[in-house]
């Protein structure tokens, strides 16, 4: 049985100045090597939980546990050096005014060595394509290749944990080749990738595992194909899977596995 | 036949004297009544494109070109892209950072204001684009206050007020959920069955096969294709060399075609699809 990375016990979130129960008692448990995408509607709490994890957002109550420790008094710099946490809008975490800077800033301030900042950087400079732009302003820089340096910068400091809100909004196919091989990078080395997506072809082939929360609670926890499957709670929850799962479910009995990917529907019809 | 509306000829651009050139002798016509979908990876050109349609590069923001721009029949060379607002309105990525006013209201007038328009005339107005664009019970919000969705709404809002005939929406749904893209692209088909001209930039495949007629594909500055959406998302080799996804019936009837060949062309959208690969339904 893998090891629990993280785990909260009837977490609850109000926000302050509101009357709103952004979570209403969600029991989770996410263990090592996962890679487990939290999907559900505006508003379901999807990043509200992820906030949790590294601290940046504190139970109102109930309890996070991090690596079997209690988060309690654990301070966002120790939570978030173990779950690098990727934001939306990538406008809302630059701040250096070189690449180079910026990829190398969380490391120093983690107390890495310069030997060690300098290592882990040129790694993810070369795995992310960002040698032709090292000196670059990052305000300077596209949307997406913005978005790719988040991540980028995330991963130098080598998280157990990696949350990425909305990874794929607004990247091209490359971009999305280039995160896949985050996942396959961070899944091999043993480590977990939570990601809150609504991009549902993306969700379905590249996930372990599906949380689907609706209003602050978790309404289904089950693998891609699992989840896929069930038209019917599909709908009540406003989730529209891959067009390719669409096209299976009309074509085929129900009582089926669902289709995640063309390259399934092809094996699956293929003469 | 539809008059054309947008022509490029041989339009070459680049930012600065040193810096690579962004859109290669491109050259195209887009027709009244006619939406155009534009893909295409990052950094093909396709927000430069869209920029240099309205004449803001390099007629604002600077810059080397060579080339023509013609909008309704005028050169940019020779207005200066001076009068293109008349015709075209265009939405950015980033709706937020193209606001100024305090609320909703104000927004939608602002640039009526600004072109002078009478009073009466700009509050029919007002209360035509924010009834088409559903944000009319948020005429006494802030703009900063809405969700995404309702942001890129008012976006479409306040240029449909100044009535264009060509809208163009750059990547406007790229940071929205499902559900605040699907209003907008039924806000951009209803704005097209009203006769207006649509350039939409979006990485959304399917749903550009959904509602466009023809596509785009830019690669590194140059056309690589522009016709009917169907010859488009049929030529798979072409897309994939050049780093774009089919909508994935497409992918899967194509991929399936040695061994099944259905009704009709190779199906683009769901709907299609059903009816194409119709004879391997369970008890068909």
């Amino acid at each position: 049985m893998a090891r629990e990375v993280i785990r909260t016990e009837n977490l609850v979130h109000v926000y302050p100045n509101g009357n709103v129960r952004a979570l209403r008692g969600v029991n989770m448990t996410i263990y090592e090597g996962e890679i487990v995408s939290i999907i559900g509607q505006n508003g379901s709490g999807k990043t509200t939980i992820v906030r949790h994890f590294n601290g940046l957002l504190r139970p109102t109550e109930g309890k996070v546990y991090l690596f079997g420790e209690d988060t309690a008094n654990k301070t966002v710099a120790q939570m978030s050096q173990r779950c690098g946490y990727v934001f939306q809008n990538p406008n809302h975490q630059i701040f250096c005014t070189t690449v180079r800077e910026e990829l190398e800033i969380a490391a120093k301030y983690f107390n890495f060595t310069e030997e060690e900042t300098r290592k882990n950087c040129d790694e993810v400079i070369e795995m992310m394509n960002l040698k032709d732009i090292i000196d670059a302003h990052p305000m300077t820089l596209d949307y997406t290749t913005k978005k790719v340096l988040t991540i980028a910068s995330v991963l130098v400091f080598k998280p157990e944990v990696l949350i990425l809100d909305e990874p794929t909004g607004g990247l091209d196919e490359v971009g999305r080749r280039m995160l896949t091989n985050v996942l396959k990078m961070m899944h091999d080395n043993g480590h977990t990738v939570i990601i809150i997506s609504h991009d549902m072809d993306y969700v379905a082939e590249n996930s372990t595992r599906v949380i689907m929360m609706a209003q602050g609670q978790v309404q289904d926890d089950a693998t891609p194909r699992e989840i896929f499957k069930d038209q019917e709670k599909l709908k009540f929850s406003q989730i529209d899977p891959p067009q390719i799962t669409n096209l299976d479910f009309y074509l085929t009995d129900r009582k089926e596995d669902s289709i995640l990917s063309v390259s399934e529907f092809v094996r699956k019809y293929e003469k | 036949m539809s008059k054309p509306i947008i022509e490029l000829k041989n339009f070459s651009y680049r930012y600065t004297h040193d810096s690579p050139i962004v859109l290669k002798n491109i050259t195209f016509t887009i027709n009244e009544g006619d939406f155009v979908g534009i893909i295409g990876c990052n950094k093909a050109g396709k927000s430069t494109l869209c920029k240099s349609i309205v004449g803001i590069l390099p007629f604002v923001a600077g810059g080397e070109w060579d080339g023509e721009v013609i909008v309704d029949g005028k050169s940019l060379n020779e207005t200066k892209g001076e009068g293109v607002t008349d015709v075209i309105g265009i939405v950015f990525q980033d709706a937020e950072s193209q606001f100024t006013q305090s609320t909703v209201e104000d927004e939608i007038a602002f640039a009526m204001c600004n072109f002078g328009y009478d009073r009466e005339l700009m509050r029919e107005r007002v209360r035509f684009a924010a009834t088409e664009c559903d944000i009319y019970d948020l005429l006494g919000r802030s703009p900063y206050d809405l969700s995404g969705g309702q942001q890129q709404r008012l976006a479409v809002a306040c240029i449909l007020a100044l009535q264009p005939r060509v809208v163009i929406l750059d990547e406007s749904t790229s940071q929205l959920d499902p559900l605040g893209r699907d209003n907008i692209f039924k806000l951009v088909s209803k704005l097209h069955e009203m006769g207006k001209t649509v350039i939409m930039v979006d990485h959304n495949i399917e749903k550009i096969a959904d509602s466009a007629d023809k596509v785009l594909v830019l690669h590194d500055g140059e056309v690589v294709m522009f016709d009917e959406k169907h010859k488009v998302f049929s030529n798979k080799q072409l897309l994939n060399e050049h780093f774009v996804r089919l909508p994935q019936v497409a992918d899967a009837a194509i991929d399936l075609s040695k061994s099944f060949k259905g009704k009709g062309d190779i199906p683009i959208t769901l709907e299609e699809a059903e009816k194409y690969f119709g004879a391997l339904k369970r008890g068909a």
